[in-house]
């Protein structure tokens, strides 16, 4: 039971630090970002192709797949400079899909569908498994609660209002003279510099990764993290990470005390139960559980 | 008011709850079922498949527990729905062997998923049974920990290759779906075309999910091939039967049994699938097991999937009653003693019980196949069975 729940730790952490990412893109810029696990995959992909065929070490393998998220992320937002909304939504949708399909297909590098296996976890070779499961949860706390020390300063800085600025009206903001799309740019390599770190940080801890996992579905999963924890918010993100793998795991207890289920029904009310969370939570809270502060948490507006 | 009076306090109601919630667990201890865990495809991709599986398994099991049940213990299993995705199916498995404890977990069905569910099943000394061909898996460092019945894509390719030529055709096209078994495949099916005889014209891998398939296909007819395997999945072979109808090919098709079902021939047009052959593995066709298997489920022709589930729960039975234990380890170290060597040939996991309740050695031989398996746990060898589509029904034709 213990492991399990270190596991679902290390999910809800990966998830939160997702959110984080999402938070500084959609939160506080307000670009609709689709494509979430596309730059997660990046990440992975960066640091499980250096660390097994070049084998750099894992620390900077990381560092690298982070790197590689907030590239691909400034690129995208560069491409993407002149839309908005549903637009933006479904072209970094597709980035995210183009993405996946050129991993399955590129096999010299990427391995294809098989996938590559093996990826070396840190400190996996002298712990036992469930030491390792442990150390990893602290490795990623730690990270996540860097993550949302840092997304806090950010999101109070002059930095973190020009994107509010930008979020609620980009014309006002340019009058103003801002540079929106250096702003924007800014934003999108920030929250895909942890979202690539994400991936980095999946891939060394289940040490595979194939184009299967990264499907839009994982995308949503974050979206509705930092959608019940309160877009805006870094500690609804943080929250909301939570709270979706609880939604997710909690239903698999849920569903055996309904006899008259057979599995295959089982399953899908599993998923049914996981959305209609996401609506009531919706329902009821409609800015999230902790939704955005309208002033800043030390300096009072008078 | 006594003291000695019986107060409510809080404490006494801990307690009190404390032993209510425990007495249940007392109590079941002296039958404590024995827990095995099916982790399969219940939606997703993989959900025609997964369920029937599951069905197998459990079947297989009743038939056990009706006879007496494993070490004196009834069977039951935790069902959980990998999803077709790794990412689910990862966090299923760990549920399964960490909450659950699970000595082995039977029944994923995607390369991927497998792949991803692997390295928690053999860090956590659990075993774990699968029908995924892709060739890397039994690679992986599993330690003994995993088994497929399913024959992997270097036998699969030879065999459908050594078929084809047998067919008399010289010029084969090949549509590969975009999967771990495209590439592999093709190679084998290559060389061993080759070899045969004959020649592989055209061969090239398409993306899943498309709605028409014209291009691949006109690139397929370009080298004028007198036989073309359509190696896919049925949303995309019945696509691809379609078009190659339209484009005018009159030819022979070659498929795997699980692309086009009787199902997938009952809904196509019967010109589309005049004369396509099917292949699935499989046990001889006078096999005991195969019979014991359609009996047991119900069903006419159980499929390549349903006898490879039946098979799991069989050898994990067997495994389990001649270890005299229910562990991950204990598994892996006696499944190969009572899958293959020289004890009795047993044809259902109850026959095979009765026989080692006696001290006797056992030698399953399945209804997927002979179940025989190699130190990295891939099968030694296999029937594969053929059908072709006549008159718009699938109809037997041999066993090779």
């Amino acid at each position: 039971m213990e492991n399990y729940l270190v596991a679902l730790g290390v999910t809800a952490g990966l998830y939160a630090l997702m959110a984080i990412g999402l938070n500084v893109i959609w939160g506080m810029a307000g670009l609709v970002n689709l494509g979430l696990v596309g730059f997660f995959a990046v990440g992975a992909y960066t640091s499980a192709l250096l660390t097994t065929k070049l084998g750099v070490a894992i620390g900077v393998g990381m560092v690298a797949g982070a790197v590689a998220g907030g590239v691909a992320g400034a690129l995208v937002a560069l491409i993407t400079a002149r839309l908005r909304g549903d637009y933006l939504a479904i072209v970094t949708l597709g980035f995210a899909e183009s993405l996946r399909t050129t991993a399955s297909n590129e096999t010299w590098l990427t391995n294809g569908t098989d996938g590559i296996s093996g990826i070396p976890g840190p400190w996996r070779s002298v712990l036992t498994p469930s030491e390792f499961n442990l150390a990893y949860l602290a490795l990623v706390v730690v990270i996540v609660l860097i993550a949302y020390l840092l997304a806090q300063r950010l999101s109070y800085s002059p930095f973190g209002r020009v994107l509010r600025a930008i979020r609620d009206d980009e014309q006002v903001a340019a009058v103003a003279g801002k540079p929106v799309l250096a702003f924007k740019v800014l934003a999108f390599a920030i929250g895909c510099t942890a979202l690539g770190l994400a991936g980095a940080l999946y891939a060394h801890y289940t040490s595979f990764v194939v184009p299967d996992i990264f499907v839009p579905l994982l995308t949503l999963y974050i979206k509705m993290a930092l959608l019940s924890g309160g877009v805006g918010n870094n500690r609804g993100a943080v929250l909301g990470g939570l709270v979706v793998v609880i939604f997710l795991e909690g239903t698999r207890f849920i569903t055996p005390y309904i006899p008259w289920l057979g599995a295959v029904q089982a399953a899908a009310l599993q998923q049914f139960l996981v959305t209609a969370a996401l609506l009531v939570v919706l329902r009821f809270r409609t800015r999230g559980l902790v939704p955005e502060p309208p002033d800043h948490p030390i300096l009072r507006r008078t | 008011m006594s003291t000695a009076q019986f107060r409510l306090t809080r404490r006494s109601v801990l307690a009190g709850s404390a032993a209510a919630l425990a007495a249940p667990y007392i109590a079941r201890a002296q039958g404590v079922p024995l827990t095995l865990g099916i982790l399969t495809p219940l939606t997703g991709a993989g959900g025609y498949d997964g369920p029937r599986m599951m069905k197998a398994i459990q079947a297989v099991a009743a038939q056990v527990n009706d006879a007496g049940g494993l070490l004196g213990r009834k069977i039951t299993f935790v069902i959980e729905d990998d999803q077709t995705n790794p990412e689910a199916a990862v966090r299923a498995a760990r549920k399964l062997v960490d909450v659950d404890k699970v000595p082995v977990i039977m029944g994923t069905w995607a390369s991927a998923v497998t792949s991803a569910v692997a390295p928690v099943c053999w860090e956590s000394k659990t075993f774990l049974t699968t029908t995924s061909g892709a060739d890397t898996i039994t690679k992986l460092p599993h330690q003994g920990y995993l088994i497929r019945t399913q024959p992997n894509n270097y036998l699969q390719g030879a065999k459908h290759a050594e078929f084809i030529a047998s067919t008399g055709a010289k010029k084969v096209g090949l549509l590969s779906i975009q999967a771990p078994f495209a590439q592999p495949t093709q190679e084998r099916v290559k060389d061993v075309l080759a070899k045969n005889g004959s020649s592989l014209t055209g061969g090239l891998i398409y993306e899943p999910n498309k709605t028409s398939y014209r291009s691949e296909v006109d690139q397929i007819l370009r080298g004028s091939p007198d036989m073309v395997y359509l190696n896919g999945y049925t949303p995309d072979v019945s696509v691809l039967l379609r078009d190659l109808y339209r484009a005018g090919y009159d030819g022979p098709r070659f498929t795997q049994s699980y692309a086009l079902t009787s199902k997938a021939v009952e809904s196509l047009p019967k010109e589309v699938t005049e004369g396509t052959y099917t292949v699935q593995p499989s046990a001889d066709i006078d096999s005991p097991a195969y019979a014991n298997a359609a009996k047991l489920l119900g069903i006419k022709d159980p499929d390549s999937y349903e006898t490879q589930a039946v098979d799991w729960m069989s050898l994990v039975a067997l495994s389990i009653a001649k270890a005299k234990a229910a562990t991950g380890t204990a598994i892996r170290d006696t499944v190969r003693s009572v899958s293959q060597g020289a004890g009795t040939k047993v044809y259902s996991a109850v026959d095979g019980l009765t026989i080692l309740a006696k001290g006797g050695e056992v030698n399953y031989e399945g209804a997927s196949g002979p179940c025989d398996f190699t130190d990295i746990g891939d099968i030694q060898d296999c029937k594969f069975r053929y059908l072709v589509v006549k008159n718009g029904a699938l109809t037997f034709l041999k066993v090779v």
